[in-house]
């Protein structure tokens, strides 16, 4: 792992405005990733994992949400606060994004073709047949079979798997520093998901890209990443290496989570191991720890004081918990 | 409406919250609300009484008795344009009511029994009624129903009703196939319970703003038909008072046309920037 | 003792329709011949992926789609002949639960009146005790009566699923068909459900066909599980026995793509190639066969016959030519 960050995130803040008040849906997450790297965001709805992601790219609709403060530094560059212009730029060449739902990425009415040649004749200056031919490599090395023919196919004739790897394809398409994949694979069923997420991992290792996997679903991560950030009510509750943060998480909710899973394999029929509760409403927060009231190691001081994260930045494993495990 | 009365904290306080917002639309509905209650006024008797009386001269011009001044024979301009406002909200509500309610049920039967007979004749119902020019057909039945008053409603509402059945229909082909009506169908609910309790209900925000679209479609319409000869029969109206003045304004004399046409356009107006705002504050897509 | 369920050979089959003339130009067969039984109190697990039938199947169980042909017996009772009266009678033997909750219960109703539909509808009761028992049920799926007057809006995903499940519980259900009940919530949430439907089974003695397309989820619910490809049941095996020693190669296959969440558990993964086929015209012969790892020349035009593989007592039958 080289020493410089291809994406460093600090202290960052989102916040949305809502009739009922202002929602703090990422609050103070900071972390590096570093090429050829997968980091992992995990967590439940409402986490703040997928905001995370978007503020990355510079992606917050706004209004009603803003980065309220904080640093996103991508190869050194300062993000927060450039133009949409230059944002639009970056966002082309040097950061890509895959969504859940690839057909809410490619447009019905133009060919697959059509659109990957749009990106790389923009974005590389190629010519009409040199932008097609390299469509045609690039969907090769997705997986596509048939790449000549299914590059004049529009996206509805493909399947949701093929429409995944064509995001995938044009997200690669000008060899970007860094991908954010937001739950690319929840959409697929679970051969198709193991196809592309096989994928993924190899062609993340041939581009040595930096990665950010947004991702509720904790097998996903422990088969992909190579780090990962729990994330609980905006913040950070954990972030460690993935071994040791599935072998012994330190935070009680990581825990809780991983204890909660039923397990292939593991067929004996008795009763999960459950948080209880629910995740508190953002507009309603407790004061001190956001996790304390499902916590089996609560006591009074995390009922008054809101834990940060131990260390710093450099630390391989850091937790935001008074009483590790 | 009386489930969207008892709900409290709901998709419809929050379409509340955002219309209150709507500068233009509450603007809207201020003026709306300033002509119905001229119209209530007139309803109770308490102003615009004398819009009959003859009481001054030809074409009084305005004066402090005569706000507006008066028409041909000498009767207040200003009383009967004010009278007219009730005359535009009695044939608005009425048809914009019928309309909204018969396109909600037909369309909702439509809807629910897509691709069965009852559908198809109400597809094909509203296929042939919309085919018929307008004016033709409020002739037809002002002629069928030999000049009965409501020959001018019974025709704005036949067709009015199709606009609303069609959104209504296709709502509910949306919504049949949601799984809470599964649940009932699995429950065993009859299927008209299914339809007038659980997926109409769902459909109260296109009939609202349906309902105001409507609403200013028939007062518009009125104006032309009364204006036509084929509208208001006894009373006053809008449409009336200008076509009136036709041959007044040859003679230079605006007043009773200035009058009609100045408040049908502030009503109607108002009454279009309130029901996009409404619109756009129950969007679905954008309200939850 | 004769079995709470028995499905033999039930098919589902919707046209499509084209042309100018709206004729029926090709078959869907969502649900192509399956058969199975389930006893009281037990849980069949049904996994496959999407487009597989396996929603499909549920709903032609409960005749809120009428199967194209075939039979479904509950409690001995023929149901797809049944006419509308005695078919009414029979739903409050049978129950669903959703997938979304956000879309299965009816936004404008409150939980009292959605929890007290089925007793109207069935007749049961005076209205005081169906208050009475609407609240006995509420506190049945771990919930406050204080909630009685909101609306679905106003609770969170695992809250609309249990309110769901109280509905579903009004009639005293012998059999509930559960259609992806937990895949909408999130981890911590879904521990709680599942219990919640192990705890009622075990009191209630209630039958659950549990359908997902999680397949540690249904490991986790199920006494016996059954594999659905292309609307048919390609393996069908006691829970433990299937995933210990899975004898179909798609079985084999699904089980070893799901991801583990266990970083130092390397997946020794059989990577399918290719895509599901359509069902409007499946292949012939084996449906698997396109993708199948270990495909035979016999599979590509005999469709495998279901044998049985089970040793020990307990039945394990398998639709493949591997083991035929």
């Amino acid at each position: 792992m080289s020493a410089e960050p291809i994406l460093s995130v600090r202290d960052l803040v989102v916040e949305f405005r809502t009739e009922h008040g202002v929602v703090r849906a990422v609050d103070r997450v900071s972390f590096d990733v570093f090429p050829n790297e997968t980091v992992g965001l995990v967590g439940e709805s409402g986490c703040g994992k997928t905001v995370t992601g978007l503020a990355i790219l510079g992606l917050i609709p706004s209004p009603p949400g803003r980065i309220a403060s904080g640093s996103i530094r991508l190869a050194g560059r300062e993000l927060v606060g450039l133009p949409e212009s230059e944002l639009r730029q970056l966002r082309g060449r040097d950061m890509a994004m895959v969504f859940q739902e690839p057909m809410t990425a490619l447009n019905p009415v133009f060919t697959v073709g059509n659109q990957m040649m749009d990106i790389l004749r923009r974005y590389k200056g190629l010519s009409r047949s040199q932008a097609r031919a390299a469509a045609i490599e690039l969907l090769a090395k997705v997986g596509i079979p048939a790449p000549a023919q299914r590059i004049d196919e529009y996206p509805h004739q493909l399947s949701g798997g093929m429409r995944q790897r064509v995001v995938i394809a044009m997200a690669l398409s000008c060899d970007p520093k860094l991908i954010v994949a937001d739950e690319p694979t929840t959409a697929l069923d679970v051969t198709t998901q193991a196809q592309v997420l096989e994928q993924i991992v190899r062609l993340q290792q041939e581009f040595r890209m930096a990665m950010v996997l947004v991702t509720h679903d904790l097998g996903v991560v422990a088969e992909t990443c190579q780090r990962a950030l729990v994330m609980y009510c905006g913040r950070v509750a954990e972030q460690a290496d993935i071994g040791p943060l599935f072998a012994h998480p330190r935070h009680p909710y990581t825990a809780g989570l991983l204890r909660s899973l039923p397990r292939v394999g593991e067929a004996e029929k008795q009763d999960l191991a459950v948080i209880p509760g629910m995740v508190p409403d953002l507009l309603d927060l407790p004061a001190g720890c956001r996790f304390a009231e499902r916590c089996p190691r609560r006591d009074a001081r995390c009922d008054g004081e809101l834990p940060d994260l131990d260390g710093d930045a450099a630390s391989p494993a850091r937790v935001a918990c008074f009483h590790p495990l | 409406m009386s489930v969207a009365a008892t709900r409290r904290q709901s998709l419809w306080s929050k379409a509340a919250w955002k219309l209150r917002r709507d500068r233009f639309g509450m603007l809207g509905l201020a003026v709306v609300l300033a002509h119905f209650v001229a119209a209530v006024g007139v309803w109770l008797g308490l102003w615009a009484t004398g819009w009959g009386d003859v009481a001054g001269g030809k074409w009084d011009s305005v004066s402090s008795e005569h706000w507006f001044g008066t028409n041909l024979i000498g009767q207040d301009i200003f009383q009967r344009s004010i009278y007219s406002i009730s005359t535009a909200f009695e044939i608005g509500l009425i048809v914009a009511v019928l309309s909204t309610l018969l396109g909600a049920v037909l369309g909702a039967m439509a809807g629910f029994f897509s691709g069965r007979a009852t559908d198809e004749f109400v597809v094909w119902l509203m296929g042939v009624l919309d085919s018929i020019p307008f004016y033709l057909l409020v002739a037809a039945i002002a002629f069928a129903l030999e000049g009965n008053p409501w020959s001018m409603h019974v025709a704005m509402i036949s067709t009015f009703w199709i606009t609303t059945a069609r959104l209504v229909r296709g709502e509910v082909i949306k919504l049949k196939g949601l799984e809470f009506v599964e649940a009932a169908h699995a429950i065993g609910v009859p299927e008209y319970t299914i339809i007038f309790r659980h997926i109409l209900p769902n459909t109260f925000h296109i009939l609202l703003v349906q309902s105001t679209i409507t609403f200013v479609a028939a007062i518009k319409s009125e104006v032309i038909l009364s204006f036509l000869g084929l509208g208001v029969k006894d009373g006053m109206s809008w449409g009336l008072m200008i076509s009136e003045s036709t041959f007044e304004v040859l003679a230079g004399f605006f007043n009773n046309f200035l009058a009609a046409s100045v408040l049908m356009f502030g009503l109607v107006m108002a009454f279009s920037i309130f029901s996009d705002a409404l619109q756009d504050a129950l969007d679905p897509r954008q309200v939850s | 003792m004769t079995p709470l369920l028995e499905v033999r050979n039930l098919k589902k089959h919707f046209p499509v329709r084209g042309g100018l003339l709206r004729r029926i130009v090709a078959q869907v067969r969502a649900v192509d011949g399956v058969s199975f039984t389930l006893e009281v109190g037990k849980t069949l697990g049904l996994v496959g992926e999407s487009g597989c039938g396996k929603s499909t199947l549920g709903r032609a169980i409960l005749q809120l789609q009428r199967p194209t042909s075939g039979e479904v017996l509950l409690q001995g009772t023929e149901l797809t002949t049944l006419d509308r009266k005695r078919l009414h009678a029979m739903r409050r033997s049978m129950q669903i639960i959703f997938q979304d909750p956000y879309a299965s219960l009816s936004p404008r109703r409150t939980v009292a009146q959605t929890i007290r539909e089925p007793l109207e509808v069935h007749g049961i009761g005076t209205p005081a005790e169906r208050e009475q028992r609407v609240e006995e049920l509420l506190g049945v799926v771990g919930m406050r009566t204080a909630v009685l007057d909101r609306y679905p809006h106003e609770f969170s995903g695992g809250q609309r699923q249990r309110i769901g499940i109280a509905r579903a519980l009004a009639l005293d259900p012998k059999l509930i068909v559960a259609d992806e009940p937990v895949s909408a919530l999130d981890v911590s949430v879904r521990a709680q459900v599942l219990n919640l439907i192990a705890r009622l089974q075990r009191e209630m003695g209630i039958a659950f066909l549990f359908i997902s397309h999680d397949l540690s989820v249904v490991e986790h619910v199920s006494d016996q599980v059954g594999v659905m490809y292309l609307g048919r049941i390609v393996e069908l095996a006691p829970a433990r026995e299937l995933y210990r020693q899975p004898r179909h190669p798609y079985t084999e296959a699904l089980l070893s793509a799901v991801p583990v969440p266990d970083p130092t558990r390397k997946a020794r993964r059989i990577v399918l190639g290719g895509d599901v086929p359509s069902p409007m015209n499946p292949p012939p012969g084996c449906p698997f066969h396109l993708r199948c790892p270990k495909v035979m020349d016999i599979c590509r035009s005999v469709p495998p016959p279901v044998v049985e593989v089970g040793a020990g007592g307990a039945s394990h039958q398998v639709a493949c030519h591997l083991h035929a």
